[in-house]
């Protein structure tokens, strides 16, 4: 029996559906898969009971989270795909009282039919069984969690930072060398260190490490060491990082004796 | 108002982005788009972010537009810090940007438009029948994934492409691969446009609009300073807030573009309408063969601009690609550290405008404005019409309305991501 299958998104840029349309010889890929739901490139299907439901974007209105708990309602597994997914998204740098304020000033009070909501990863709405990272996740990756999946085995997510592919493929490493706020230390791998190989500074777009690795507080500190300041280090780091726990408390440890 | 029938979906497939929309049929007929994909607010996430982050953040904006959404703000923030790139980061930028349109376009057809037009749900169903329509659509997107990923590093957000440049140049044998791949491409663009020829516009949507475009700096290019509109006026782009307004409603977090105060369109129908005279090669000659099917006061003409678009860009595509010889080059340093700027392209959907302002490296301000933004209304009015059009001939099956009213919307390629950060504080 094929593996029912169910892909969505919520609120995002649909980058990494796009990445999954493009994965190549998807049709013999889909063969695998009866794809049950898939709006982005099907009007026909609506949701129903799946096997993995794969799910792109951050909760960011009522609708996505009424969504997002009917998909997993019906999902044995459910993989959260992406950034925003995982750890909400650049969108999720607008947090607290700031955002309630920019959402009143943009689209006034009580005058929407919709509400609005902080864009936040699935799992804090929903239990999420494996995440699939990226920005969006390359194909080697999609491709490793669907046979996986199909094989009835389970995915594993990378352990390591984009540093050690950047040190395998012997690049100049982008902030020893060229002194540059790079974020490959805690970035997850899995780009093959895209950017440093192309002398950009890793971002960090596929979200920080998990199984609390990622040590923002040693980098924060290097940083430093290279004359930045706190609020510098803390716009970089929060673009792909705001939500992860203890960001924000790792960086202020790093200049708590000067404040 | 009494209301007879309604005609609801709330999630509209083969788009881009998360839209519904509601018909009404009562004394009156009435449609909205609803736009339910949450706010992102990136002008607000942007500001105090140093402006080269900035600029990453922008890409996404969108994914189908990732491209324009990275060179759009790199030229404005370029704009603002006084740094004149080098003519060759100028050229390949234009073979970049070129790449994504390919790209979108080549997915909007034959992913998300043809099956409307052979009567299939999906490309999936559509490819048992028709392998080969699927085979072609592949190859024209793989050619525009090709170059985005030569190019900017990858096919979606290309951290390659940096304010004064690049990070890294191509290599030179890389320019032969995308010629090779551009020449295989170029006669399956030609048979997209003799696909699209096939079908009469239903004349319901008839109704004259304006439309506005880029003036291009040189060719039918993609890059320019000044926005000319049918009506024969036009205008810079450090003046766009004087003659294009937003409003909101509230069905929808995308706020809604008016140009002088009324809806028009913008994408590939309205770049053909306004700078026609600019298309040369192959595509001229098409375009020259099929004027019946460029009406510019129907929104159906859209897809069949995208299809001649493919063809001219391809074309362009290998002219650049064979005629550039790589260079190494630094990338331009900023002389400025302040300053406002203001950047227009046309991104495959139209007009894309970014205002920045820059303090000390760090954005102070931003305004985006999407194309989908612009065009929601114009959109909202044809898919009004067209089931009025229906119901009114005695078409009463809704289900048929509700299918005709969203091969309207999908005629012009709305993108709902784009649509919906649009804040201007």
């Amino acid at each position: 029996m094929k593996l029912k299958i169910g892909i969505h998104a919520l609120t995002s840029c649909y980058g990494c559906q796009l990445k999954i349309a493009s994965i190549k010889d998807l049709l013999k890929v889909a063969e695998n898969f009866d794809v049950e739901y898939w709006y982005m490139m099907s009007s026909s299907g609506k949701i129903k009971h799946v096997d993995i439901a794969f799910v792109e974007g951050s909760v960011s209105s009522k609708q996505d989270e009424e969504e997002l708990k009917k998909i997993r309602e019906n999902a044995d597994i459910l993989v959260a795909v992406g950034s925003c997914a995982i750890y909400g998204g650049v969108q999720g740098m607008l947090i607290g009282e700031e955002y309630k304020e920019i959402f009143k000033e943009v689209y006034g009070e009580n005058k929407m039919d919709y509400e609005g909501k902080i864009g936040e990863p699935l799992k804090n709405y929903v239990k999420v069984d494996y995440n699939l990272p990226g920005c969006p996740p390359e194909e080697e990756e999609i491709v490793y969690y669907l046979a996986c999946f199909a094989l009835g085995s389970y995915p594993e997510e990378k352990d390591y930072p984009v540093c050690a592919e950047c040190r395998r493929n012997g690049f100049p490493c982008i902030l020893i060398e060229k002194n540059q706020p790079c974020l490959g230390p805690l970035t997850i791998a899995g780009c093959d260190a895209r950017c440093p190989g192309y002398n950009v500074a890793c971002i960090g777009c596929r979200g920080p490490l998990p199984y609390n690795i990622a040590w923002f507080d040693s980098l924060a500190k290097a940083f430093k060491e290279k004359g930045m300041k706190k609020e510098e280090i803390k716009a970089r780091m929060e673009i792909f990082g705001k939500q992860y726990e203890k960001m924000e408390e790792m960086i202020e440890k790093v200049f708590e004796n000067e404040d | 108002m009494k209301i007879e029938r309604q005609i609801r979906n709330d999630h509209l497939a083969r788009i881009e982005g998360k839209a519904g929309v509601i018909v009404e049929i009562g004394e009156e007929i009435n449609a909205r788009i609803n736009v339910t994909e949450g706010p992102r607010f990136f002008e607000v996430i942007t500001k105090g972010k140093r402006y080269d982050d900035a600029a990453a953040i922008c890409s996404r904006i969108c994914s189908f537009c990732s491209i324009p959404h990275k060179i759009t703000p790199i030229e404005a923030i370029e704009n603002a810090l006084g740094i004149e790139v080098s003519e060759q980061t100028k050229l390949l930028r234009q073979m970049l940007y070129f790449g994504n349109i390919i790209e979108s376009h080549a997915l909007h057809l034959y992913l998300f438009a043809m099956p409307d037009y052979l009567g299939y749900p999906d490309a999936f169903s559509m490819a048992k029948e028709y392998p080969d329509l699927i085979k072609n659509g592949m190859e024209l997107k793989n050619l525009g994934a090709a170059i985005q990923s030569i190019l900017g590093g990858r096919e979606i957000h290309p951290e390659n492409a940096i304010v004064g440049g690049f990070g890294k140049l191509p290599e030179q044998k890389e320019m032969e691969k995308i010629v090779e791949m551009a020449r295989n491409a170029l006669n399956i663009a030609v048979s997209t446009v003799d696909f699209f020829a096939e079908y009469d516009y239903p004349s319901y949507v008839d109704l004259p609009r304006n439309h506005l475009a880029i003036k291009p700096y040189n060719g039918y290019g993609v890059f320019g300073n000044e926005i000319v509109a049918s009506d024969n006026f036009s205008f810079d782009v450090s003046s766009y807030a004087e003659y294009i307004e937003e409003e909101v409603v509230s069905y929808s977090f995308a706020k809604r573009g008016k140009y002088k105060g009324k809806p028009f369109m913008v994408g590939a129908l309205s770049r053909i309408v306004i700078n026609k005279k600019l298309i040369d090669g192959r595509a001229k000659e098409i375009i020259d063969g099929y004027k019946k099917f460029l009406r510019a006061e129907n929104s159906f003409a859209n897809n069949f601009s995208q299809a001649i678009e493919l063809v001219y860009f391809i074309e362009k595509i290998i002219e650049m690609a064979e005629g550039i010889k790589i260079r190494k080059e630094e990338r331009i340093e900023a002389k400025e550290k302040s300053g406002k700027g203001y950047a227009v392209t046309e991104a495959p959907r139209g007009l894309l405008i970014y205002e920045i302002e820059i303090e000390n490296d760090i954005i102070k301000y931003m305004n985006v404005i999407t194309p989908t933004a612009m065009f929601l209304p114009m959109m909202e009015i044809d898919a009004k019409n067209m089931a009025k059009g229906l119901w009114e001939n005695g078409y009463k099956d809704i289900d048929l309305i509700g299918k005709k009213v969203e091969m309207v919307i999908r005629a012009y390629d709305p993108c709902i991501s784009c649509s919906v950060h649009m804040i201007k504080l």
